[in-house]
């Protein structure tokens, strides 16, 4: 790209005597709005503003939100405790600590399972290294609000038994 | 010597080399292998380390071949490649895969060995695969599972060769063959953790780091084990300033690839609950300044009248704590000979680390009564460092009568209970530093983990400590104290402590 021939500075444009007046060019402008504004209230289906949360956008299936551990039959956590999550995790949001489990057909589960949501960055890579298909996204939750920042640091409880409607 | 040719190259060896280490010299890696080791008898059972030998009908096994004048060998031909492809299809065929429960995940002989050769599908069912035990508890530190062993044997020839217990055997033959502790015996010696560290596979896991870390987390640091004389070389693996385990450095001239499991537990010293974390004067918390100020209080200008110092601190803290006071003013006491007795493994019944610097600095050890009465007569400040001489009751008594008692001290103790001000000092694995192990042999340590609380590194201790007796400055850097050290102990220039040799380094020679 050349900067040939372009001013160089902020030198101001002449301006006309109509625009130095300045009130005929206001009325220019609010006659633009009310056009608008006219338009949308006569073709209510045409605008582009959405009334959430009345209305939700509609997301794709593969939407990742918030995250969920898997059961096992028992109700179990799914999880071995491999860390390959939190290995894998570039915002590194995920802890887990490794217990031995009494059954030596499962050997290790995670004690604890702690997400802080608030440094997830949703990419999906936990959900993608999980051997065990052990964590998920698919909830679709992606309203994620509270009034702590403590609250956001969901444990193993929460995960396996994720609300559907947002309250952390 | 023998002339021979690896991979188009012309190498030659002295007669007697095995060609495994002959390829791993031309290579500059090592041939794929599970059961070779460089400190056990030669077993050639996982027939892994295949080349192709010129003349020879068949491939042969690396390990079990000696170098011969005249060889062609190929150790990357196709032929070989498919050789240990197919090998390693056969150990992995009743291999449970369970990799993310694995404690050995990430440092796995066969993971590294299937990225480098494998990268086929299964053709096992993981139903039709022979289940074994699991999660068997062989001993005080190591935990079973058969199903993940490779019958590599190296557990069982370290068990015959080096303890001499024969603790482990393999039994059953073809796919039913697992390795298991004799009947009624347990793996229980002070050697036992070895096992864990050459097992290639997760068969044989340590109970103390059982699921503690993944250890493609941990960081690593070089270290020098503080539990005794010998000095083993370890590696001190921690993170998030925590150390989780030591394994040991291959070091033939001090520990071979061993380490004893007592000294693997040196580590917990160092996140002890009893850790001095703060300066304490009268069982209160001080800050540093508070502290500082106590100190030029109790000195006063002045030397201290008496410097103790123990087989616990290293070299360079030794050297500075020397020269604080008159050379008869400093002395070492009968730290730790009580301990418990060695073994003619690695085990020393001296479970200190740095009594041999004490003598190479020309400390004298006083016997107890002997340091009793010094501490008796000192009639002046008394510092005691790298050490609790109080764990003796003689000692003790006397430290008790004793009114300005400063101690720089790593854990409370006697001594620590006894002091007018307590100093909290960096622990080992917090400090970099030199222990001199019982050859005689200088051998450096670096620091692993960050200090915990108001803990102070010793030497900057001992330097402020210096700069107030003597009313000047104290030495700036570690670097300028090892410089100093090494021209006042070695000739100028003799050894750079920063880059210590990776053997150590024995002044005057001997063997290196």
């Amino acid at each position: 790209m050349s900067f040939e021939g372009l001013p160089i500075g902020t030198a101001a444009k002449k301006r006309s005597f109509r625009e130095k007046l300045y009130f005929p060019e206001i009325l220019r402008g609010l006659g633009v709005t009310i056009r608008h504004l006219l338009h949308n209230i006569l073709h209510t289906a045409d605008m582009p503003t959405m009334q959430y949360p009345e209305e939700k956008r509609v997301y794709s299936d593969r939407f990742r939100g918030r995250h969920r551990l898997m059961k096992r039959e028992d109700g179990s956590p799914r999880c071995v405790a491999c860390q390959m999550c939190s290995t894998a995790c570039p915002a590194d949001c995920i802890d887990i600590v490794a217990a031995e489990h009494p059954d030596p057909s499962i050997e290790k589960y995670p004690a604890t399972f702690d997400i802080d949501l608030l440094r997830c960055v949703y990419c999906g890579l936990c959900e993608e290294a999980c051997p065990c298909d052990a964590i998920r996204m698919d909830t679709g939750i992606y309203e994620i609000a509270a009034d702590k920042r403590s609250s956001f640091l969901v444990d193993k409880e929460f995960l396996l038994n994720n609300t559907t409607d947002g309250t952390l | 010597m023998a002339k021979l040719t690896i991979d188009d190259q012309e190498f030659e060896f002295p007669d007697g080399t095995s060609l495994f280490d002959a390829c791993r010299e031309a290579r500059g890696e090592a041939l794929p292998h599970f059961c070779y080791h460089p400190d056990l008898p030669v077993a050639g059972v996982c027939r892994l380390c295949q080349v192709e030998v010129e003349g020879m009908p068949k491939l042969t096994i690396a390990c079990n071949t000696g170098v011969r004048d005249g060889m062609v060998v190929r150790t990357r031909s196709e032929k070989v490649t498919q050789a240990v492809q197919q090998i390693l299809e056969m150990h992995l065929i009743n291999h449970p895969v369970d990799c993310p429960i694995c404690d050995q995940a990430g440092e796995c002989g066969l993971q590294d060995q299937y990225m480098d050769f494998g990268l086929y599908e299964s053709k096992v069912e993981m139903a039709a695969k022979v289940n074994k035990r699991k999660v068997k508890v062989i001993g005080p530190q190591v935990i079973l599972d058969q199903e993940r062993c490779v019958l590599c044997s190296r557990c069982v020839r370290f068990c015959q060769e080096v303890t001499g217990t024969g603790e482990l055997g393999i039994f059953n033959r073809g796919d039913r063959a697992e390795l298991d502790v004799a009947p009624g015996v347990e793996l229980d010696n002070n050697y036992s953790l070895n096992t864990v560290d050459i097992c290639p596979v997760g068969a044989l896991t340590s109970r103390d780091f059982r699921f503690a870390k993944r250890v493609w987390m941990l960081k690593s640091a070089r270290g020098v084990c503080p539990g005794c004389a010998t000095g083993c070389n370890v590696r001190i693996d921690h993170e998030g300033g925590r150390v989780f385990r030591l394994k040991p450095l291959r070091n033939p001239q001090v520990n071979g690839s061993w380490m004893c499991d007592r000294g693997r537990m040196t580590y917990k010293a160092v996140h002890d609950e009893r850790r001095l974390l703060q300066p304490v004067r009268d069982g209160k918390d001080l800050t540093w300044a508070e502290a500082s100020g106590a100190l030029a209080g109790m000195l006063q200008g002045r030397s201290p009248a008496l410097v103790v110092i123990g087989p616990h601190a290293s070299l360079e803290e030794m050297y500075l704590a020397r020269d604080l006071a008159d050379p008869a003013a400093v002395v070492s006491g009968p730290h730790d000979l009580d301990r418990g007795s060695g073994d003619d493994i690695l085990l020393d019944g001296d479970r200190s680390p740095n009594r041999k610097g004490l003598a190479s600095l020309g400390i004298t050890e006083l016997g107890a009564a002997d340091l009793a009465a010094r501490v008796g007569a000192a009639g002046g400040p008394v510092l005691v460092l790298g050490g609790d001489p109080g764990r003796d009751k003689t000692v003790a008594g006397a430290l008790a009568q004793c009114a300005n008692l400063i101690a720089i001290a790593t854990h409370d103790g006697p001594t620590v209970q006894a002091a007018a001000l307590a100093l909290p000092g960096a622990a080992w694995a917090e400090k970099a530093g030199t222990f001199v192990n019982r050859q005689g042999r200088w051998q450096g340590f670096a620091q692993a983990v960050a200090r915990p609380g108001a803990v102070r590194d010793v030497w900057r201790i001992l330097a402020e400590i210096q700069a107030l007796a003597h009313d000047g400055s104290g030495p700036q850097s570690l670097r300028a104290v090892r410089q100093d050290l090494v021209t006042s102990v070695l000739s100028e220039g003799e050894l750079d402590m920063d880059r210590m040799p990776e053997q150590g380094y024995v002044p005057g020679g001997g063997e290196q």
